[in-house]
């Protein structure tokens, strides 16, 4: 393998935000009065709190039952893997931006006449296990406490929290909401476990030491 | 064999899709070779200008990698594959063929002649051959007839979603399994899934009730399966074998694509008289060879048609002739997705002003480097097969195999659905009922077509 390819592992140090960039938000509904709203985890946000018993709609007060948020969270993940199976591809040709689902018999060919562009899958399995590697971090007791996951808005944004959390509250909060955070990794778990860029990204730690 | 099914998924290589997809043309190129009398020089690059009309092996492919999606007998094109045309394409021009049903995906064996490098002017859609059926001696016909006590065996076959999309009523599921072991008792019961799916609207919402049967509330959907669905199937006389056959949105199975590895047992706590098979698979009930498939071919094949005849025929023969001929259960390629349009763009992201938002929902979800698995095991054609689909229940014979989709179990908004009822009569070497293939050792074609009786039923 190339050396470039040897750094993978040196991706485990850089930072969420970094490495989530690109990675999609956890999307929520509220059963109860439909609002939609992102899910960051801990953290300040006009449309939900945590509360000592988990997540509530700040719309209507209705706390979400455990498999009210769980089940969003399995059919979010699931939407997610179908979308990198629509196998879309695009080329890296600039002037050619063919977008496809159409693969030729030699796959990185493009399929526009004349085009010497290189296909490539528009959602790449990096992508897919980075995303479920985000939905991770959101339950991430330690990443909760230390405030060091990716932000949900930037100052400035229309939808900037108007109140910050006390360090305090989000230590108690991430405590009191140990069970949904641990019945919420299970839910992602079951599908990392299945995923094989996991096993990739070992491989290439292992090969790191061996050389 | 079902272990080769555990792959681990969402690492699809583009190279390996294609590598598959290249197979897939050449396989068919050597199988025509043998089984057409076709001489080798007759075979030609249709993708090369020539005065000669050629035969040419290749895929049926939109004439444009943007199609839009709707194709018509001026929108197709033919690939090569490597060996053949280095992999180029070239628009067919179908208006010398009188009757036409293609699709893309489809592995076609065309006759015809590119005379100027622009098409290929097609002159002939060639069938391509049935597969073979599988024989048994009336050795093994006799013991299978016995184990039986030459009784007919009886197979019911249900398919998802077995819970409405506006409540968890499983009422119709309670009263299916009263009469599974009171009134039908069948030898072998068929389910196919998908038992809670990952897109039905309450899961995908969050609308979860709260279940007030229950003392302690399931956390999770895989929780949710284990204390409402399996405690009703548990309930199936342990003298019934039940088959289950995952679909990729069912929320039981980690394994969310085409081809798709067996449930865990264990994980869905269900008893031993309950086998979980891959999707698709094929098992055999005495001499009968079942296929079964849990992709919906029948609604996603969009086929490109013309002619009378083809018109005129019924759609569910078309699309079964197609599978049967390309030995696939889901020969379609690309595979169908679901998208729903959730916005127009803010015009600032927009590269065109009526572009859309879309947010995807599903799909057919293909490994394309695994669609091996999906091939008719051994060449060899089920005497059975199944394919649930979303269209209505149907049972019907084509080229002698029994196609059965037995519908949803129940309706989305709760109504009740359907179940096929399958019963073979016992084989008898005597009776006529098979056909004898001399030879060493005789052995006999199951015309498991003519012995048996298929009844969609109301639930
Ligand atoms: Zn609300
Ligand atoms: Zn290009």
């Amino acid at each position: 393998s190339s050396g470039i390819h040897n750094l993978e592992p040196l991706e485990t140090t850089i930072s969420d935000m970094e490495r989530f960039k690109d990675s999609a938000k956890f999307e929520l509904n509220c059963p109860n009065c439909s609002h939609l709203f992102p899910f960051g985890g801990i953290i300040a946000s006009n449309f939900y709190k945590m509360c000592y018993n988990g997540v509530q709609c700040k719309n209507c007060d209705h706390v979400f039952n455990m498999i009210q948020f769980t089940s969003q969270l399995e059919s979010v993940i699931r939407s997610h893997i179908s979308l990198y199976y629509a196998g879309w591809l695009y080329c890296d040709d600039s002037t050619c931006r063919n977008v496809t689902r159409q693969i030729s018999v030699f796959g990185k060919r493009c399929l526009n006449d004349g085009c010497t562009g290189v296909m490539q899958f528009k959602y790449t399995d990096k992508q897919l296990y980075n995303q479920l590697l985000y939905f991770n971090s959101l339950f991430d007791m330690e990443k909760n406490k230390k405030q060091l996951l990716k932000p949900l808005y930037y100052e400035g944004d229309i939808d900037y929290p108007s109140e910050q959390l006390a360090e305090s509250a989000i230590l108690a909060l991430t405590e009191q909401n140990r069970k949904l955070f641990e019945i919420s990794q299970g839910v992602i778990d079951k599908y990392l476990d299945n995923c094989g860029r996991r096993y990739v990204d070992m491989g290439a730690i292992f090969d790191f030491m061996m050389n | 064999d079902p272990e080769k099914y555990k792959f681990r998924t969402m690492r699809q290589k583009l190279i390996e899709c294609s590598d598959v997809l290249d197979e897939q043309i050449e396989l068919f190129t050597k199988f025509a070779k043998e089984h057409l009398n076709i001489p080798d020089t007759e075979f030609g690059d249709p993708t090369i200008q020539s005065q000669a009309d050629v035969y040419a092996i290749g895929r049926i492919v939109p004439d444009s990698p943007q199609y839009d999606g709707f194709l018509n007998t001026e929108s197709l094109a033919f690939e090569t594959s490597r060996l053949n045309g280095i992999g180029r394409r070239i628009r067919l021009n179908l208006e010398q063929v009188e009757e036409v049903s293609l699709f893309c995906g489809q592995i076609a064996l065309l006759k015809g002649k590119n005379a100027n490098g622009d098409y290929f002017l097609v002159d002939k859609i060639l069938d391509i051959p049935y597969p073979d059926f599988p024989l048994s001696s009336s050795d093994e016909l006799s013991e299978y007839s016995d184990l039986l006590n030459k009784k007919s065996s009886k197979v019911i076959v249900t398919s998802g979603p077995y819970i409405p999309e506006n409540n968890f009523d499983l009422s119709y599921l309670t009263k299916f399994v009263e009469k599974i072991n009171i009134d039908i008792r069948p030898h072998i019961l068929i389910m196919a899934g998908p038992f809670i799916d990952t897109t039905n609207s309450m899961v995908m919402s969050g609308n979860l009730p709260h279940f007030d049967n229950l003392k302690i509330q399931p956390t999770t959907l895989n929780e949710l399966f284990v204390k409402l669905i399996s405690p009703i199937l548990k309930k199936i006389n342990p003298s019934i074998q039940v088959i289950l056959t995952p679909s990729t949105r069912d929320v039981m199975s980690t394994h969310a694509s085409y081809p798709q590895e067996s449930f865990d047992r264990k994980a869905l706590q269900l008893p031993k008289n309950f086998k979980c098979f891959t999707n698709p698979s094929t098992f055999q009930l005495n001499e009968t060879y079942f296929g079964n498939s849990n992709l919906d071919i029948f609604k996603d094949m969009k086929e490109v048609t013309k002619g009378g005849k083809t018109t005129m025929s019924n759609r569910f023969d078309r699309v079964a002739e197609h599978v049967l001929q390309q030995r696939r259960y889901y020969p379609q390629f690309p595979g169908s997705i679901k998208k729903m349009t959730i916005a127009k763009p803010k015009s600032e992201d927009s590269r065109s002003a009526d572009s859309k938002i879309y947010k995807h929902i599903s799909g057919a979800d293909l490994e394309v480097a695994y669609l091996g698995l999906t091939e008719f095991v051994s060449n060899i054609s089920p005497d059975i097969i199944i394919i649930p689909s979303e269209l209505l229940p149907f049972a019907r014979v084509v080229k002698n195999v029994i196609m059965i989709n037995p519908g949803k179990f129940v309706k989305p908004n709760g109504a009740n659905g359907t179940y096929a009822q399958i019963s073979i009569k016992s084989p008898d070497v005597k009776d006529g009922s098979l056909t004898e293939i001399p030879g060493e050792e005789s052995l006999y074609l199951h015309n498991v077509w003519k012995r048996s009786r298929v009844d969609v039923v109301t639930n």
